[in-house]
């Protein structure tokens, strides 16, 4: 201090302290560290992972990240996996699709026995074929165990069994389900759930607390519309492209309730695949804020093509962070403007983490889960039996040919956001295990 | 240090007294007739009026040449092409271009083009309040009013029903209705009330009014509701406004209802005016609210409305354009 004072500076003092050695010691601290942190972290999955990452680097990226040209109408390029494959045309009369790519003939040679040419469901759920390649699906316990056109070869032999819902899996499903979230009582903000005066925490944690005023309350319903298991068979409609071409149009429309995500246009372009029926929808509020300026310019627009869902309920996750709220509230107050009777409801924020933290453990982990996916689990508590269609969230379908990323368009989404492989992985082992059914090839 | 900061102080000062000087320079002060003095001078004139063809022809010239308020008192797809710059006239350089979104929601043409016969200019003076005016007004060709009057059952009778123009301040739709973010239905079924008449908006006046004005278009948009949204023409607002400060009108900006008295005057042949009272006692010396529907007074320095009404008077007594002060007993109020 002295020193300091007077205006000296030690020239040799700076050294000492950082000198070579010790700045060497430093930086081996430091990684020692930082390698210790992330085991903390990440558990024994840090090698793992970096090691199947690194043989999905190898010889499966190809298929991802590649420069691949999606053109709208169902390319008919098959995939490329740096794996020898055969192409056979194959005449289905009612199918759109007649290049289907299959593995080479030694290759099936090599295997037992092959579905491949016989029809979707013929074959009865508990043969033992049938068991047999219900089996070959739960060996692959993680995505990345195995490549996906193996995956999707496995899928694709499966599609022969008849489907049949396993009463005890999902009977125990619905119950772990009914425990976690409990989506007949807590799936929308009610007037019973959330009393006035309460302190709404957001979904998002650095969002903070919305206090519910009396004029926030008297937008919730009085109570919960849906009870549980009222429904007898219930449709849950991806976007995904693969439902393109797929005719599936009536069976949808077939079904008792009818669920949609992020607004769909369902108009003739699309109604033959994805029906018209809608019962509940779900707006993001990012398409408002992006295709109708926040509702806060002109909003017969918005209320024009929510006129295409003729009965449908609205829900919306108003409680995701604050820029959510105001626009999702005012869908509510601009269909309240028009008259409207249509159901406007919120997702309930702590249902929603509930939701996301029973699906972590399922092995869906991702910084949120999808709206479908939220659709089916609010679906299989509501329904007694629940099928998916257009969910698929890989760059080609089951056989292999490349698909759009939606029915209606191509936008990717955000990387890194959701984690769609992981939770259609999941649909496929349900779909094995009896619990949903998930359809992905054409509809007869 | 001391002698430094001593100097600086007079600078300033200095700086404050040349600043002043000037003030008083560029709007020299003046007196205004106390408000007795004007009452006594209106009770005075009495109920006397007289038309003055002449008078009327050279003011409507005087308007044309200055402001034009034909063809340029709304902003329409004719003069405001896309791509045009709207300077604001509230506002220290600040503009709006016409885009392709602003584009679509002007008026195609002026609106106002045929010659209008008999003018009434319904002020919202609290001299109205028990006039049994409203047959008087009613009674007119076409019907000005400002800043979204209340035409209840209760005023009917003072003020009249009928609505052909009604300006709209964006501070109201600010106040009244929310900045429309919300519920719109209150403000559409508001508006029921004037019929399918114009709303004026001065949408670029100032930089918070654009977006008011234009989601108070898109809101009757959506209600497809029978009201013709104008938006003021900024250029309009500013040649009127100089208009008057060259005859002695010193404000920080115009009211509306001078606003709405010179368009009249450039656009009719003859007009009245109604409840323009900015005084706080009537003639008979009994109070006055400052509003017929309310007592809210203004911002004392933003709008000059004694000297306004001083040179309507003068104008009044010039016939060029009638002022109705007191009560209008209709069968009789033509002497």
């Amino acid at each position: 201090m002295l020193r300091r004072r007077m205006g000296y500076a030690d020239p040799s003092s700076g050294k000492d302290i950082l000198g070579n050695r010790s700045l060497c010691f430093m930086f081996l601290c430091a990684f020692g560290l930082v390698t210790l942190l992330q085991q903390i972290l990440y558990g024994k999955n840090y090698i793992k992972s970096a090691q199947q990452f690194s043989r999905l680097k190898g010889d499966e990226t190809g298929n991802w990240t590649g420069p691949v040209n999606f053109s709208d109408d169902g390319s008919l390029k098959p995939a490329r996996n740096g794996r020898k494959r055969c192409f056979r045309q194959n005449f289905q009369p009612d199918s759109q699709i007649s290049v289907i790519v299959t593995p080479c003939l030694a290759d099936i040679k090599k295997k037992k026995k092959r579905y491949l040419e016989s029809y979707d469901g013929s074959y009865e759920y508990n043969s033992t074929a049938c068991r047999e390649l219900r089996q070959e699906i739960m060996d692959v316990k993680v995505l990345t165990m195995v490549k996906t056109s193996d995956l999707f070869e496995r899928w694709r032999n499966l599609q022969v069994c008849r489907w049949e819902q396993n009463k005890e899996e999902a009977g125990n499903f619905k119950m772990s389900l009914s425990r976690c979230c409990n989506a007949p009582s807590f799936l929308f903000t009610t007037k019973r759930n959330t009393p006035a005066g309460t302190k709404l925490r957001y979904e998002v944690d650095t969002s903070g607390i919305l206090p519910i005023t009396t004029e926030v309350f008297k937008m919730f319903p009085d109570d919960m519309p849906y009870s549980k298991s009222q429904y007898k068979k219930c449709a849950v409609i991806g976007n995904g492209g693969i439902i393109k071409n797929t005719k599936c149009g009536k069976e949808i429309d077939s079904a008792d309730f009818v669920f949609r995500c992020n607004i769909p246009p369902i108009n003739e372009k699309y109604s033959a695949d994805v029906g018209t029926k809608t019962d509940l929808v779900t707006i993001n509020p990012s398409i408002i804020t992006e295709r109708f300026q926040k509702l806060e310019k002109w909003r017969r627009p918005f209320y024009d093509v929510l006129q295409n869902y003729e009965n449908s309920s609205v829900v919306l996750p108003a409680f995701y962070n604050t820029r959510n709220t105001d626009v999702s509230f005012r869908v509510k107050y601009m269909l309240d403007d028009f008259d409207s009777q249509r159901g406007v409801f919120f997702f309930h924020p702590q249902y929603l983490l509930n939701v996301q933290r029973f699906w972590a453990v399922q092995g869906v982990r991702a910084k949120r889960v999808s709206s479908g996916l939220m659709l089916v689990t609010a679906a299989l508590e509501m329904c007694e039996e629940v099928h998916l269609y257009g969910f698929w969230a890989f760059p080609m379908n089951p056989s292999g040919i490349f698909i759009t990323h939606h029915y209606y368009d191509n936008v990717k989404p955000r990387p890194g956001f959701h984690a769609m492989p992981h939770e259609i992985f999941n649909f496929i082992h349900m779909h094995t295990r009896g619990i949903i059914n998930v359809h992905t090839g054409p509809c007869t | 240090m001391l002698v430094r900061c001593y100097r600086g102080k007079l600078s300033v000062w200095a700086a404050m007294c040349v600043l002043v000087l000037c003030w008083f320079y560029v709007f020299p002060v003046y007196r205004l007739p106390r408000d007795k003095d004007i009452v006594d001078e209106v009770l005075r004139q009495g109920q006397v009026w007289q038309k003055n063809q002449t008078g009327i022809d050279f003011f409507r010239k005087l308007l044309t040449k200055c402001c034009d308020p034909r063809r340029k008192f709304a902003v329409t797809k004719e003069n405001s092409p896309m791509g045009k710059v709207l300077w604001y006239d509230g506002e220290f350089y600040h503009s709006h271009t016409v885009n392709n979104e602003t584009f679509p929601l002007l008026v195609k043409d002026n609106p106002l083009q045929r010659p209008l016969k008999k003018c009434a200019v319904v002020g919202n003076g609290g001299i109205l309040r028990h006039s049994k005016c409203g047959r008087d007004i009613d009674q007119a060709d076409f019907i000005l009013r400002c800043n979204l009057p209340p035409l209840s059952k209760e005023y009917v009778e003072d003020v009249g029903t009928r609505t052909h123009l009604v300006t709209a301040n964006p501070s109201i739709i600010e106040k009244r209705f929310q900045n429309l973010l919300w519920s719109r239905k209150v403000f559409v079924d508001s508006m029921k009330v004037y019929g399918s008449s114009y709303i004026y908006m001065p949408a670029f006046s100032m930089k918070t009014g654009t977006d008011l004005s234009l989601r108070a278009h898109y809101a009757l948009g959506d209600a497809s509701s029978n009201l013709t949204m104008l938006f003021a023409n900024p250029e309009f607002l500013l040649t009127v406004g100089k208009f008057w400060k060259a005859r002695g009108v010193h404000a920080r900006r115009l009211s509306t209802g001078l606003f709405l008295v010179s368009l009249a005057l450039g656009l009719c042949e003859e007009v009245t005016a109604y409840g323009f009272w900015p005084f706080s006692v009537s003639l008979d010396e009994q109070p006055v609210s400052h509003h017929y529907y309310d007592n809210i007074l203004p911002d004392k320095w933003y709008h000059a409305m004694p000297e306004e009404f001083v040179q309507l008077w003068n104008l009044h007594k010039s016939g060029t354009l009638r002022m109705r002060v007191g009560r209008c007993s209709s069968p009789k109020g033509g002497s």
